[in-house]
């Protein structure tokens, strides 16, 4: 299988449900389980809403584009913004140890994805891009 | 997201059903803060209906804990399903909150 989907939304926080649904389901059709599905779903979720809060600084007006693919072994998932630059340097998330509000979204996404990191070659706006290796997998 | 406040053996019992995330978490913390803002000894959050939480709920029942805590006020959670179970305790807060298998144990305690 070597298939694509792409869902352009608002950058308006009513939409991350459409975004879990849909993650939910290309997860279920590349066969994965349930306990991976859940945590993929609420990684794609947090990178999203990260967007929402840091790239677009809370503008609920503008655009996310999340893309699915399946590529040999990998479920690669982009997330595409037209906001500020982001810096994955500066954003390590909180010690899991020092509780607060806020500061988690980072360890949900680096939890369950294996690849985390933007395209250097992305001039204006972000591309983040996620990969997960599935391991071998009966092929369609 | 649902919200419902109810009483339940003197104490207030907050049930929640549905999913927890950034967009209904704002609506949830407005209403976590009112309750608190009457200095309630404890609050009980019933999540036997919680489909699903992301970060933004998380950090609001955090602030809530924080605000209880500055007057020594106790804020439960109890009937948790097992995913968010799961999420609860890779963030460690099933170390900061007081945790029952049921709402009858969260206000015996």
């Amino acid at each position: 299988m070597n298939d694509t989907v792409t869902v352009r939304i608002r950058s308006h926080p009513q939409y991350l449900s459409l975004i879990r649904d849909v993650t939910a389901r290309f997860c279920s059709i590349c066969g994965l389980d349930g306990e991976v599905t859940g945590d993929l779903k609420l990684a794609v979720d947090e990178a999203c809403s990260n967007v929402i809060k840091h790239a677009y600084r809370g503008d609920t007006s503008r655009g996310i584009v999340v893309k699915y693919a399946i590529t040999g072994r990998d479920l690669r998932i982009t997330i595409e913004d037209a906001g500020e630059k982001a810096r994955l340097e500066l954003m390590q998330g909180r010690d899991l140890d020092d509780i607060r509000p806020g500061g988690l979204g980072l360890h949900f996404i680096k939890r369950v994805f294996d690849t985390v990191a933007y395209d250097p070659k992305r001039k204006k706006g972000n591309r983040m891009l996620l990969i997960k290796h599935l391991g071998s997998r009966d092929e369609d | 997201m649902k919200i419902d406040v109810g009483d339940y053996k003197g104490n207030k019992v907050v049930s929640l059903a549905g999913e927890i995330d950034m967009h209904s978490s704002p609506v949830l913390r407005e209403k976590l803060l009112v309750l608190i803002k009457d200095r309630p000894q404890k609050l009980v959050v019933n999540f036997r209906d919680v489909s699903y939480i992301d970060s933004s709920g998380i950090a609001t029942f955090v602030e809530g804990l924080k605000h209880m805590k500055t007057y020594n006020g106790r804020l439960q959670f109890s009937e948790i399903p097992q995913g968010i179970m799961e999420i609860f305790s890779f963030s460690k807060l099933d170390k900061v909150f007081e945790i029952y298998g049921t709402l009858d144990e969260a206000v015996n305690r």
